[in-house]
């Protein structure tokens, strides 16, 4: 592991440009991440931060939300920390992105950015909160 | 997140600048409301100078567009962003309305 890195921020939507903005300070640098990677990371995080300050904590007290960075020389993991509602990503429906305009639903599109953005990501309930795990790969893999 | 309006012949161009997510997309969707509901409903949206757009700011511009197309007009988009392009891309908004890599190319496209 080349470096570690952790941010912690309150749930609300002003928070969102801050760990965006954690992300491409720790990343834009390291080796084999370019703009698109850059953008996807930054997505993702803005995507899942946006689920947890919306849903996560609907109802609540706004809790916080901690951002863990780990940089290796071939991935980059993000994973993200709450302690609200806990939720299921296999049951959150798949929008029809080729669905004409008459049949669009304006939202849904969170989770589906997150995955098209990221090459892995898990979903952990534990008794340390909720924790989403992304994961971007900076080398293709071998036989990829 | 700024936007400046301006009119160039029949067509409104709303210029966004900073970034759409979802604390701002509420003030951008209030913008592009406003303009339909005053009759401005060819609408072109240049996303050019915006750095950052999640789908909060798709959602915005895809109710915008639904607005504007039943009350007579369209609302086209002006990107150059590749973060942006995809993420338009991504969603299939570019199969329902027209993105454009110019003004020129936008404004032209509503005649005159």
């Amino acid at each position: 592991m080349i470096s570690t890195h952790r941010m912690t921020r309150a749930a609300y939507l002003e928070s969102l440009e801050v760990f965006r903005g954690f992300i491409k300070e720790r990343c834009a640098a390291v080796p084999g991440v370019t703009d698109e990677i850059l953008y996807d990371m930054q997505l993702a995080v803005d995507e899942a931060c946006t689920n947890i300050i919306s849903h996560g904590y609907a109802g609540m007290d706004p809790g916080s939300i901690i951002l863990d960075l780990n940089i290796d020389s071939d991935k980059i993991t993000i994973s993200l920390t709450d302690f609200g509602h806990a939720f299921e990503p296999s049951s959150t429906p798949i929008p029809d992105v080729d669905a004409p305009i008459e049949e669009r639903e304006l939202g849904g599109f969170g989770l589906f950015f997150i995955q098209q953005s990221m090459d892995e990501i898990d979903y952990q309930v534990t008794e340390d909160g909720n924790k989403m795990i992304l994961t971007k790969f900076l080398r293709k893999l071998d036989g990829g | 997140m700024k936007t400046e309006v301006q009119q160039e012949n029949n067509t409104t161009i709303v210029k966004v600048t900073g970034s759409v997510d979802a604390l701002t997309a509420a003030d951008l969707s209030k913008v592009l409301t406003t303009q339909i509901t005053d009759g401005r409903t060819n609408l072109v949206v240049d996303l050019t100078g915006v750095e950052f757009m999640s789908s909060a700011g798709l959602r915005t511009l895809l109710g915008a567009v639904k607005e504007a197309r039943s009350n007579g007009g369209d609302l086209r988009i002006i990107s150059t962003n590749p973060g942006v392009d995809k993420v338009l891309k991504m969603s299939g908004f570019n199969n329902i309305a027209k993105v454009f890599p110019s003004q020129a190319e936008a404004v032209s496209s509503f005649g005159s």
